[in-house]
């Protein structure tokens, strides 16, 4: 076994999984769990990151609620974000003081790489934005009007130097479903998918595909 | 013993955290390990666990404060003794505020060194103070509660002996009842350093010009609507005003300038500073490489920094490399005054208030009197680098352009 142990759990409703989060978390920081990410699907949910600003969520959390998307706030870095089916959710709870990795950015800029490394093996060419934390597709820069598109978020915890939240990467989403929010608070980008990006005959199986790469990429990098 | 809890360096380009949130308030009892405050920088959240047990003695940044690596945060006590009531805790913060200053004759009476130091200023017997602390130990609210009420004959000396200082610099003074004490924040301590800085190291000279902005005004006027429904805000004249001054700086690149130890540096790049009051006080975003923007693109950028500055959603990189500075305090009642040049820069560029004004125009030969928007515009420059004629070359092509208005959006 490697390093890194990574457990599928499949749909788990938001409030749930940050309850299994944080227990995971404590329990890396005890000592008595090994470095592991999490693989998960959440059920409609929006939340909020600690750098979220009430402009970015377009519509009250009353009438998000009665169409049965959830709003929740999470000890996380980051604006608004979405999370629903067809968006692979990962949780990387990693102790860098462990691995002698003791730089949250630098933390950051690993999750892009490897995700960017993920997604390449589906034939999809990604890449990083200066200035501006996530994955992206296509050409632009960081300014209004002129953003590449968003294939995944990423907005990360840490308590000490064990890490705690991730990204979501999103596989094959409902139109829409970005639209009750300012993603990340980046106004006028767009969000995509990687169904959308990859052509019609290759979506067969996407979603086990995207796991498998993803899982590969992260035990290439901590495992 | 009290032990000091630092932003520690949560990477290597991170040099400023945002405290989003304490875990702790001060009395509470913390074991090794468990998270004090939640600090917030860029997409990351990261809890502080407390390298040591104890008990919080206090929090010296409030939430929503951004602080350098290195600054305290918390200040734990080692000792461990559970504060009894909250007059302890506070009597230990004063202890604290007090031992930066010299120390005051011991007596039978239980006081907070800071208490006494008050005491002294205000000519208060501490002996004489009722206590409202732990212990019925004499606070510094209580000898000010005590000064109000000594009698005039008692009241402090006109010139009181100066109260010793560490940082000499500072004039002394002795506080008065009444008055508040702000700390400095690591903002504010930054911002007068760099005022000082700034003004010991050039020469500043300014010059003003008076601008007619009919023609902006119309342009902006003609455009104003089309405008806010495509890009959502509104058309401000700040963006007409960096249009022309970025022109105005590529035909006179003294003005985009720095000063080196034996040479003057005219640089490539057209970096412009925009002066931004925020709640916490002034920053400078910079928009990049501004001459390659359109006015559009200009008033794109500038909103875009401006919001985010106000939410401090700015990275440090966004307010480095600046080449030029326009400072727009706006609003009303401000003529003209000179700004502070933005060290390295060599110039900056303030803008007044646009009024209605009477001034005298030639109309088919004849002089008459029309009522026109009028801004001044007042230019510091750094007079090592910069001489009168071009200084006012510079300012008076801004003028031009402004008042020629021919702008694309």
């Amino acid at each position: 076994m490697g390093k890194l142990l990574v457990e599928d759990w499949g749909l788990v409703p938001y409030a749930d999984a940050l309850q299994r989060q944080e227990a995971a978390l404590e329990e890396r920081r005890r000592g008595e769990r090994p470095d592991t990410l999490f693989l998960l699907e959440h059920p409609p949910v929006l939340t909020l990151g600690r750098g979220s600003r009430a402009e970015n969520l377009l519509a009250s959390p009353e009438s998000l609620r009665a169409r049965g998307i959830e709003v929740f706030e999470a000890r996380r870095g980051g604006d608004v974000t979405y999370h629903g089916p067809g968006q692979l959710v990962g949780y990387p709870v990693l102790d860098l003081a462990a691995r002698n990795e003791r730089d949250l950015h630098g933390y950051l800029r690993s999750l892009e790489e490897v995700l960017v490394g993920a997604v390449a093996r589906l034939g999809i060419r990604a890449r990083t934005l200066s200035g501006c934390t996530g994955v992206f597709v296509g050409e632009g820069e960081a300014r209004p009007g002129g953003f590449p598109r968003k294939l995944a978020s990423i907005g990360v915890g840490a308590r000490g130097w064990v890490t705690w939240h991730g990204f979501a990467l999103n596989v094959d989403l409902q139109p829409g479903a970005f639209d009750d929010i300012v993603p990340c608070g980046l106004q006028g980008v767009e969000m995509t998918s990687l169904a959308r990006e990859l052509p019609g005959g290759q979506h067969e199986g996407l979603q086990s595909r995207v796991r498998e790469v993803v899982r590969d990429a992260f035990i290439a990098r901590w495992g | 013993m009290s032990f000091e809890v630092e932003l520690p360096a949560l990477g290597e380009s991170v040099v400023e955290g945002m405290v989003a949130q304490w875990l702790v308030a001060v009395g509470d009892r913390v074991e090794v390990d468990q998270p004090l405050v939640e600090v917030t920088t860029d997409k990351v959240d990261a809890e502080l666990p407390s390298p040591v047990a104890g008990v919080v003695e206090a929090l010296l940044v409030a939430e929503g404060e951004t602080v350098p690596v290195g600054a305290a945060l918390v200040r734990i006590d080692e000792d461990g003794r559970q504060a009894a009531a909250t007059g302890e805790t506070s009597a230990a913060r004063e202890a604290g505020d007090a031992a930066r200053s010299a120390p005051v004759p011991e007596s039978s009476r239980q006081a907070t060194p800071l208490a006494r130091r008050v005491a002294a200023e205000h000519g208060v017997d501490v002996e004489s103070v009722q206590g409202s602390g732990a212990r019925q130990r004499v606070l510094r609210d209580d000898v000010e509660r005590a000064a109000q009420q000594v009698p005039a004959v008692s009241a402090p000396p006109a010139t009181p002996a100066p109260a010793p200082r560490t940082r000499p610099a500072a004039a002394p003074y002795s506080l008065q009842p009444g008055d508040e004490l702000i700390p400095l924040t690591p903002l504010r301590r930054l911002v007068a350093e760099h005022m000082v800085f700034s003004k010991q190291t050039s020469p500043h000279v300014g010059t003003v010009a008076e601008v007619d902005m009919s023609g902006v005004a119309r342009v902006r006027d003609s455009q104003k609507r089309a405008f806010q429904n495509t890009h959502g805000f509104a058309l401000s004249y700040l963006p007409f005003i960096l249009h022309a001054t970025v022109r105005a700086l590529r035909e006179h690149p003294r003005l985009n300038a720095s000063m080196l130890e034996d040479a003057i540096v005219e640089k490539r790049a057209l970096n412009v500073g925009i002066a931004v009051e925020t709640e916490k006080g002034l920053v400078v975003p910079v928009v990049r490489d501004a001459d390659r923007l359109s006015l559009a693109g200009l008033a794109s950028a500038v909103e875009d920094l401006a919001t985010r500055a106000r939410t401090k959603k700015l990275s440090p990189d966004e307010l480095r490399g600046g080449t030029f500075t326009v400072s727009n305090p706006g609003r009303h009642g401000n003529l003209y005054g000179f700004a502070i040049i933005n060290q390295p820069q060599v110039a900056i560029l303030r803008m007044g208030e646009i009024v209605k004004r009477t001034v005298v125009r030639e109309l088919e030969g004849e002089d008459v009197i029309v009522v026109r928007p009028i801004m001044h515009l007042a230019l510091s420059y750094d007079h090592r680098v910069v001489d009168g004629a071009p200084a006012n070359a510079f300012l008076f092509r801004i003028r031009e352009l402004l008042e020629e208005a021919e702008f694309d959006l």
